[in-house]
This record gives C-alpha cells, sequence and structure tokens, in this order.
C-alpha cells in the first residue's frame, strides 16, 4: 500500500511542476514585452479597467497573441504524440506526414496568386491577404495528410508505407514550394520565410477563434480515444487480436492528429520540434503512467511555445526573433539529451 | 471441432502460400504446426486467427464464419501471439496483460473488479506476480515471453494460437513455455495451436502434429504416427531415427549430422 501512496505522489509531482512553470510562464507572458507597462496598469486591465493603451496592448495584442500560442503549441504536441504512438517511430511529428510541407506549398501558391492577381504593387506585408492563410494553410496541409493516408492504406494499411509515403510527398512538396518562392522573389519571399520560422506576430483573437472548433474536436474525441490509442502503440496483429479494429481506430487517430497539425501550421507556422520534443519530456516525466502523459503533453506543449515566444520577444525587441527558431534552438539539444537517457 | 479450416487457400500477390489447407480442432487439444522455413505455417495460423481473409476456402469458429466475427466478440473467443511481438518500451508487465483486458472492457467502460482478478489471475498462473511492476524491456526473454502469453490468458479466450512462443529463447525457457502451454490446456481445458521449430519439442507437447510442406499439408495425426511414415526426414531433407521410449513419452528423433 505504501508503494501505491509514494507512487501517486510522484504522479501529482510529475503534473504539478509542469503546470506552475506554464502559470508563471503565462503570467511573465503578459507582464513583460517590448512596450514596457507598469504592473499596476496591467492589472487594472486585467480586471477589466485601465487606460485604453494598456487595454489595447494587453487585450487586443498580448492575450490574443499568448491564448493562439498556447493553443498552437498543444495542438503541435499532441499532434506528435498521436503520430509517434500509431506509428511507432519516436522520430515522426506533423513534417512525417506532409502535413506541414502541403501547407507551406498552399502558402506559397496562394501569396503568389493573390499578389500577382490583386494588384501589381501590393509588396507590403500589411496589404496581402494574410487573414486567409490560416485556412489556405490548413486546407493544403489537411488535403496532403489525406494524400498520404489514402497511399498507404491501398491494398493493406502500412504503417512503414506511410512514413516513407509522408516523407516523400513532404519532401516534393516543400521543394516546389522552395522552388516557387525562390522563382519569384523579393518582398514576398520574405512574408512566406516568416511564416516558415513560425511566428506568433500579429496574431489576434481571430487566430484563436479559427484554432479553437479544433481545440474543442479534439477535447472531445481523445478522451474517447484513450484506450485505442494505448492499443494503437502495437503492431498490428497484436491490437487487432486483442479486440480492436485497427484500421477504423488508426484512421480515426490519424485524423484527429491531422486536423490539429493542420489548423496550428496554418496559424503559427510550421513549428517543427514541439511535435517532436514535447512527447518524448512527457513520456520522460509520467514515467509508467500513461495517464499522465496527455496532459503533460497538452501543458508542456503550450507553455514550450510561450515561452519560446517571450524568449524571442524579450531577446529581439521590435525585431522579434521568430518562436521557430527558438523551439528549434532549444529544442534539438534537449531531445539529444531525452533520447540519450532512454537508451 | 470448435474451430475448422476447410479447404483454405491465401496468395500473396502471385505466390501461393497456402492451398487447400484444411484442419480441424477441438476443445482442449494441443495441435503442433511443424514444417520447414516459408512452408506456410504463419499464414496457416493468420488465417485461422481471423488476421488474414483466406482467398479460397474457409475458416469457421462456432459454427459462424470468421469473417462475420467482430474484432471484440472474436478477440473474447480467440487468441493470437505473433512471433516476436513489439511492445512499447515504457510498458510494465501488468499494464501489458491489462491490454488482454481491452475485449471485455471496451472503449468507454472501466475496469471492474473481475477485470482486475482475472489479470492478477494470468499473472499468477504465468509466475509474474513478483514482476508485475518491472518494465518489459528490463525482462528476460523468457519472462517477456511469459508476459505476452499472460496477456493472451487475460483475454479469457479458450483458444490460443501461438506463432513461435519459444524462438529466439534458451533451453531452459523453452521448456517453461512448454510446461506453461501444456499446463494451460490441461487444467484450463484451453485449445492450443502452436507454430514451432523444434521438433521434438512439438512431439513432447502436442496431442497432434501437422505437417506443412510448401503451403500444402502433408501430414496430420498422432505423433507416434507421424514417426513411422518417414515425413519429417523427407520434408526437411535429414537423416536421422526415431527413438521410442518406453511409457507414454512420445518418440523422440535423433538427428544424424554428417561431418
Amino acid at each position: 500500500m505504501r508503494i501505491t501512496t509514494s507512487r501517486s505522489t510522484r504522479t501529482a509531482g510529475a503534473l504539478v511542476v509542469p503546470l506552475m512553470l506554464s502559470a508563471v510562464l503565462l503570467v511573465a507572458a503578459i507582464f513583460l514585452g517590448v512596450v514596457d507597462l507598469p504592473a499596476k496598469d496591467i492589472l487594472a486591465v486585467l480586471i477589466g479597467g485601465g487606460s485604453d493603451d494598456a487595454d489595447l496592448i494587453i487585450g487586443t495584442i498580448r492575450i490574443p497573441r499568448i491564448v493562439t500560442g498556447m493553443l498552437a503549441g498543444a495542438h503541435f504536441a499532441v499532434a506528435g504524440l498521436l503520430l509517434q504512438a500509431i506509428t511507432r517511430n519516436p522520430l515522426a511529428d506533423p513534417t512525417i506526414l506532409g502535413i506541414s510541407q502541403g501547407a507551406t506549398l498552399t502558402v506559397a501558391i496562394f501569396l503568389l496568386f493573390t499578389v500577382y492577381g490583386a494588384s501589381a504593387d501590393a509588396h507590403t506585408l500589411y496589404s496581402l491577404p494574410l487573414r486567409w492563410l490560416p485556412l489556405v494553410a490548413c486546407v493544403g496541409g489537411m488535403s496532403t495528410g489525406f494524400l498520404v493516408f489514402s497511399l498507404a492504406m491501398r491494398n493493406r494499411l502500412s504503417v512503414l508505407r506511410l512514413t516513407l509515403s509522408g516523407i516523400a510527398i513532404g519532401a516534393t512538396l516543400h521543394a516546389l514550394a522552395m522552388g516557387l518562392v525562390a522563382g519569384w522573389g523579393s518582398a514576398r519571399f520574405e512574408i512566406v520565410m516568416q511564416w516558415l520560422s513560425g511566428s506568433l506576430y500579429a496574431r489576434s483573437w481571430e487566430h484563436v477563434i479559427f484554432l479553437l472548433p479544433f481545440t474543442v474536436a479534439a477535447a472531445i474525441a481523445l478522451p474517447l480515444l484513450h484506450r485505442s490509442i494505448d492499443m494503437l502503440r502495437f503492431e498490428e496483429d497484436v491490437a487487432r487480436s486483442f479486440g480492436l479494429s485497427y484500421r477504423l481506430h488508426f484512421s480515426l487517430v490519424l485524423f484527429t492528429a491531422c486536423g490539429l497539425a493542420a489548423s496550428a501550421v496554418g496559424t503559427v507556422g510550421p513549428l517543427i520540434f514541439v511535435g517532436l520534443v514535447v512527447p518524448h519530456l512527457a513520456h520522460f516525466l509520467a514515467g509508467r503512467h500513461f495517464g499522465m502523459v496527455m496532459p503533460l503533453t497538452v501543458v508542456l506543449g503550450a507553455s514550450l511555445v510561450t515561452g519560446a515566444d517571450l524568449v524571442g520577444r524579450l531577446l529581439g525587441q521590435a525585431e522579434e526573433i521568430p518562436i521557430g527558431v527558438i523551439t528549434a534552438l532549444a529544442g534539438a539539444p534537449a531531445l539529444l539529451i531525452l533520447l540519450r537517457r532512454r537508451s | 471441432m470448435i474451430l475448422k479450416a476447410t479447404n483454405v487457400g491465401v496468395k500473396y500477390g502471385a505466390h501461393r502460400a497456402l492451398g487447400a489447407f484444411s484442419l480441424g480442432f477441438s476443445p482442449g487439444e494441443i495441435v503442433a504446426l511443424i514444417g520447414p522455413n516459408g512452408s506456410g505455417k504463419s499464414t496457416a495460423l493468420h488465417a485461422l486467427a481471423g488476421l488474414t481473409s483466406p482467398d479460397e476456402g474457409e475458416v469457421v469458429l462456432d459454427g459462424r464464419e470468421m469473417r462475420s466475427w467482430k474484432r471484440r466478440s472474436l478477440a473474447k473467443r480467440l487468441s493470437f501471439l505473433p512471433q516476436a511481438p513489439f511492445a512499447p518500451d515504457d510498458m510494465s508487465v501488468e499494464q501489458l496483460v491489462r491490454q488482454g483486458r481491452f475485449a471485455h472492457v471496451g472503449l468507454f467502460q472501466s475496469f471492474r473488479s473481475e477485470d482486475r482478478a482475472v489479470v492478477e489471475w494470468a499473472l499468477e498462473s504465468t509466475g509474474l506476480e513478483d514482476l508485475a511492476d518491472r518494465g518489459l524491456k528490463e525482462l528476460s526473454g523468457g519472462e517477456r515471453q511469459r508476459a505476452w502469453i499472460a496477456a493472451a490468458l487475460a483475454q479469457e479466450s479458450g483458444i490460443l494460437i501461438l506463432d513461435e512462443p519459444t524462438s529466439f529463447l534458451d533451453i531452459g525457457h523453452q521448456v517453461e513455455i512448454l510446461e506453461l502451454i501444456s499446463r494451460l490446456s490441461r487444467e484450463r481445458g484451453v485449445t492450443v495451436v502452436i507454430a514451432i521449430h523444434d521438433l521434438n519439442h512439438a512431439m513432447a507437447i502436442a496431442d497432434r502434429i501437422a505437417l506443412l510442406s510448401r503451403g500444402k499439408l502433408v501430414f496430420e495425426g498422432s505423433p507416434t504416427a507421424l514417426s513411422a511414415t518417414g515425413l519429417v526426414e523427407t520434408t526437411f531433407n535429414v537423416q536421422g531415427e526415431f527413438i521410442r521410449s518406453s511409457g507414454t513419452e512420445a518418440p523422440y528423433l535423433q538427428i544424424r549430422v554428417r561431418r
């Protein structure tokens, strides 16, 4: 009995620390920024008062940006967790299904056509139809995911074929996007590059509203699917003889991962390392408590993106450093350490 | 006959892995499938377990065509253990065994006291009570194989199909697994279909032996009957002789190795 008690304390501790960390980051992200606002002004805004300036900065710029980042971070991390589980590949993340690359290509095509289609002097960032980017990228990412999935489902479902066609199609689409961008160059090149490196710059409540339906749908689907996700970590023959309708559940989980990843790529760009690193970190902290892995992934994913954005804003000041750069710089060594400790 | 294959044929592309395979199984018996590499043992087991749909013929379980069985009800009736199955490396023995209850618990229900009791029983029957909290990666090959058998037992399925469960184990662990299987069949009335490479182990454990060669069933009968046919020598292309011990023990093939 004593063993059980000490175990549950450890379980609680494993979640409490990341939760506290995430709360600290959240507060820091609200209070710290390029524009130095006095803490009491910020507090005033938070309880529903404050000056118009402070209200604009906090309520219209900082908070939606933080919320977008947290949602997108959780999306990426959970998508990575699901994909790593069902492909039994520790290196799986949304790029493995070509989701990010498909989104990149559609974004490139979209910018090309709208820029040339609208007006010739539409060079500046703000006159471009940026509000449509999330939807366009999301549709591109989802369609690529489905293309890869249907290739893998021909004849017999094969996880290896899923991974291989994902990598192949992803590489092709990425090459096409880069070719397109390089070919037409100039000012729009910057937009694509900025989008590619992942950024929360100028993210508003619109982006939150775009992400929320996906978040809610996944929050409903995942608890219902939790047992099949455990089952899908086995090989097909094993899962089926344990009684799982493998193809159906594989498709459902893949579909969920695809929606989460594509919507996040759409709003903040492809933040590759979040989907890759966070699930490993969550597994590491949870140990054998499978039930903890998913909540930890959500919390850590949200915190990592919030933290990376905060660091990027503070280090870069007005010329902020894109989050993608920070997550990659911080994530790669973290992954190497985790993989070393596991083996 | 609770499980019966009739004229089953399986093709992989142009390659015919199994042809006109007919074999039935009675409750509580142990049937060993033997044959050279690539003779269709694995394919036959997959067809019997409902994991491969035959291109010809049919497999019938409890009077119902295999195709009409739902995955979950099938898992309550029959469990299959592939050769060297992959397990997530953070899984403990008990967690693996609990997965065996999936068919009974389903997606939404939670574990009931009877499920916990069955998991306990499965751990006990395989001698794993003390290792329940161990990670699968920390186990020896024999212990890990026992954990998988325990997971299959937790299905309470009545029919156990095992694909070479003793491969990659040392001789001590091989015997341990064979004794476990034989005890399950005797004490629990579990029907066991087992593909196995070691001929003498097959002879020792099985009530009946089925010999496959190039996708065809060439013999089916008792170990003693098989020893009299000379089919083992021709199928495996070896020379040797069967030694008959006194009493009820199965004959033993002594292989001659030329040097």
